[in-house]
């Protein structure tokens, strides 16, 4: 045993009162695991809803823009901009979608961040089965990069997606759909779009993403036919999608890109701000709950240490007397907040651990979500540890300065 | 003339409590080394404050006292702790033992603190030291479950531990029966005889004063003889 005599102090009197030691670090363990479970939930689920995002969003959407009318034309006929005609210029549609795409995609696929690209031709449609008319729209894709980039396979209810490459008519439509106009696989189903004529296509396959919106509305096929639908040449393309390799450099690519072609280039972030601010609504809600919770752990530790210095003035006193200083004092007290904290902290890490474990077993089984998302993230357990000391340090550090100041004269004399 | 172990010099002390009152009034004192003296005087006159100021505890005074001729009014509180660390050692009315600690932990803890010697060395010194009072048996039990006059040859040992070259005792027999008083009152004796160690107690117990080698009369703040022979 080679401790330090503040140490062996600190030591014996938290083993002597092993009450309060255990009830102190009880408040600490509870505190921490609570803050892993929390955090854990909270980036499982957020890297949930981020992955999901990215399973109908691509990170990158390059699309031609409708732009406000100008007077370019007007000054180049009268030679003078402060000549103004146009007093309520209004939006004009970009009809010839995005100009010279395969050059663009090139051209993208040239910039090191880029993993994935493809084009794809959006076609706001109607589809009729029988009499009964819905809206919705197609999604004219290359199906294999689509897969590749979104995961289209995993969605699949019914029919194989690669079908799409086979049949020139065919298309994947969605779960909404199929039930709104009993579609079954092999069934027809007429589409119109609002430039081009009807068109009879074939049902190959059905798929249900977990947003109804999409469920009811969309449907897949081949690049080649949407443009048919909308009556358009074969460079027709509306969107470039565009999957880079850290997605969190998202908005610094677009900007890249938007400046290269010219075109808007959207970047999921702003697809998404839902999203966002739902993340910084929870992660409010959560460093409020955790924050309370160590606040109150901390106030446990505060009391016991308090309590103690009470209990033990006459032997601080007699600890100065015999020589012990304030600082010696000082870390006595502080030690014990220190151990307090450890203990807690650590038994609070396997705790924290065993919730997140047994939580991420819970079966719910919502839509393609079958366990609660959980994920086990060292940084978590770190910053846990981290918060547990510092909040012990703060709370034994007023109880141990009390201590250092106790003047030994006034109480030995009484 | 021997070595001065310590010496005050003109202490003055007023507590400023409802009215100010001068406790002590111009004390000059001088204990030489290896000197028995006891400091005797009626309840209220002083003798515990002007104990308290002796052992740097209380730094409330005005006046300069030098303790093996180091000047240390004016020093810091943690220069002062380390003074009463390496060269005092206190015995008190109530023996004030650590209860969560056995009675030799009790007696190794200030010369740890100190840090001059080996966990080892310290265990066997405290050791030594049981035995001299003969309470080495004691020495694995809790503080608290050994007698009256038990404890407070543990807190005497406890005072020696590091070898202090003034020992300061407060009524260190004012808590004991007469068989236990005789007892500690031999130790001391065999403290400043044979180990050569300066002891300084204030005490009510006349038998206990005459004794001494010397005693330092006080009345109403003030020093009324040295007693010097």
């Amino acid at each position: 045993m080679k401790l330090n005599v503040n140490t062996e102090i600190a030591l014996t009197y938290l083993a002597t009162r092993k009450k309060q030691t255990v009830i102190a670090s009880m408040g600490v363990m509870f505190g921490i695991s609570m803050f892993i479970f929390m955090q854990s939930l909270m980036k499982g689920t957020n890297d949930y809803f981020e992955k999901m995002s990215f399973n109908s969003t691509p990170h990158i959407r390059l699309y031609s823009e409708n732009k406000v009318a100008d007077n370019h034309m007007l000054v180049n006929f009268l030679k003078d901009p402060s000549e103004k005609i146009l007093i309520n210029p209004k939006q004009l549609i970009q009809t010839q979608g995005i100009i010279n795409p395969y050059g663009i995609i090139k051209e993208v696929k040239a910039n090191p961040q880029v993993a994935n690209v493809t084009p794809q031709v959006t076609a706001d449609v109607i589809y009729t089965s029988g009499s009964v008319q819905i809206n919705g729209n197609v999604a004219g894709v290359n199906i294999d990069q689509e897969d590749k980039m979104f995961d289209v396979q995993s969605n699949m209810l019914e029919g194989d997606l690669h079908d799409l490459n086979k049949v020139n008519n065919g298309l994947l439509i969605g779960k909404g759909v199929a039930d709104k106009l009993s579609l079954h696989v092999g069934d027809n189903i007429t589409v119109t779009s609002g430039t081009g004529s009807p068109t009879i296509m074939r049902v190959i396959g059905i798929f249900a993403t977990t947003i109804k919106q999409v469920d009811d509305t969309k449907s897949y096929a081949n690049i080649v036919q949407a443009q048919n639908l909308l009556g358009k040449d074969r460079s027709y393309v509306t969107d470039i999608k565009i999957n880079i390799k850290d997605y969190n450099n998202a908005p610094e690519v677009a900007r890249d890109l938007e400046t290269m072609t010219g075109y808007k280039a959207e970047d999921w972030v702003k697809a998404n701000e839902q999203l966002k601010a739902a993340f910084k609504i929870r992660a409010v809600i959560l460093n409020s709950v955790i924050g309370v919770i160590l606040l109150v752990a901390g106030f446990g530790i505060y009391n016991i240490l308090n309590m103690t210095i009470y209990e033990k003035i006459k032997e601080i006193a007699i600890l100065k007397a015999q020589g012990f200083s304030g600082p010696a004092v000082t870390s006595i007290f502080l030690q014990q907040a220190i151990y307090i904290g450890l203990m807690g902290g650590i038994v609070g890490i396997i705790c924290g651990f065993g919730i997140t474990y047994m939580v991420s077993r819970i079966y719910i089984g919502a839509g393609t979500l079958k366990y609660l998302p959980m994920s086990f993230y060292t940084p978590h357990y770190i910053e846990a540890i981290c918060f547990g000391i510092l909040t012990t340090i703060a709370a034994g550090f007023f109880p141990a300065r009390k201590a250092a100041k106790v003047d030994p004269v006034t109480i030995i004399r009484g | 003339m021997a070595d001065i172990a310590l010496k005050a010099t003109g202490i003055n002390k007023t507590f400023h409590d409802a009215v100010n009152l001068q406790v002590l009034k111009n004390i000059s004192m001088e204990v030489t080394k290896g000197e028995f003296v006891s400091i005797v005087g009626k309840s209220g006159c002083g003798k515990s404050t002007l104990l308290y100021v002796l052992s740097t505890m209380d730094t409330d005074y005005e006046g300069s006292l030098d303790i093996n001729g180091t000047t240390v009014t004016g020093k810091s509180l943690n220069d002062l702790a380390r003074i009463r660390n390496e060269s005092l050692g206190f015995v008190f009315q109530f023996h004030y033992l650590l209860p969560d600690f056995t009675c030799l932990k009790n007696v190794m803890i200030p010369g740890l603190r100190l840090g001059r010697l080996s966990y080892k060395e310290v265990e066997e010194k405290a050791y030594e030291k049981l035995k001299i009072f003969g309470v080495e048996e004691q020495a694995l039990k809790k503080a608290n479950k050994l007698s009256g006059g038990q404890q407070q040859r543990v807190a005497i040992a406890r005072a020696l531990i590091n070898d202090p070259a003034i020992i300061m005792g407060d009524e260190p027999t004012g808590n004991l029966d007469s068989k236990n008083t005789g007892i500690v009152f031999d130790l001391f004796q065999k403290l400043s005889k044979e180990l050569g160690q300066t002891i300084i107690t204030v005490t009510h117990d006349d038998d206990f004063a005459k004794r001494s080698d010397r005693i330092i009369e006080m009345a109403d703040g003030e020093i009324k003889s040295h007693g010097h022979k």
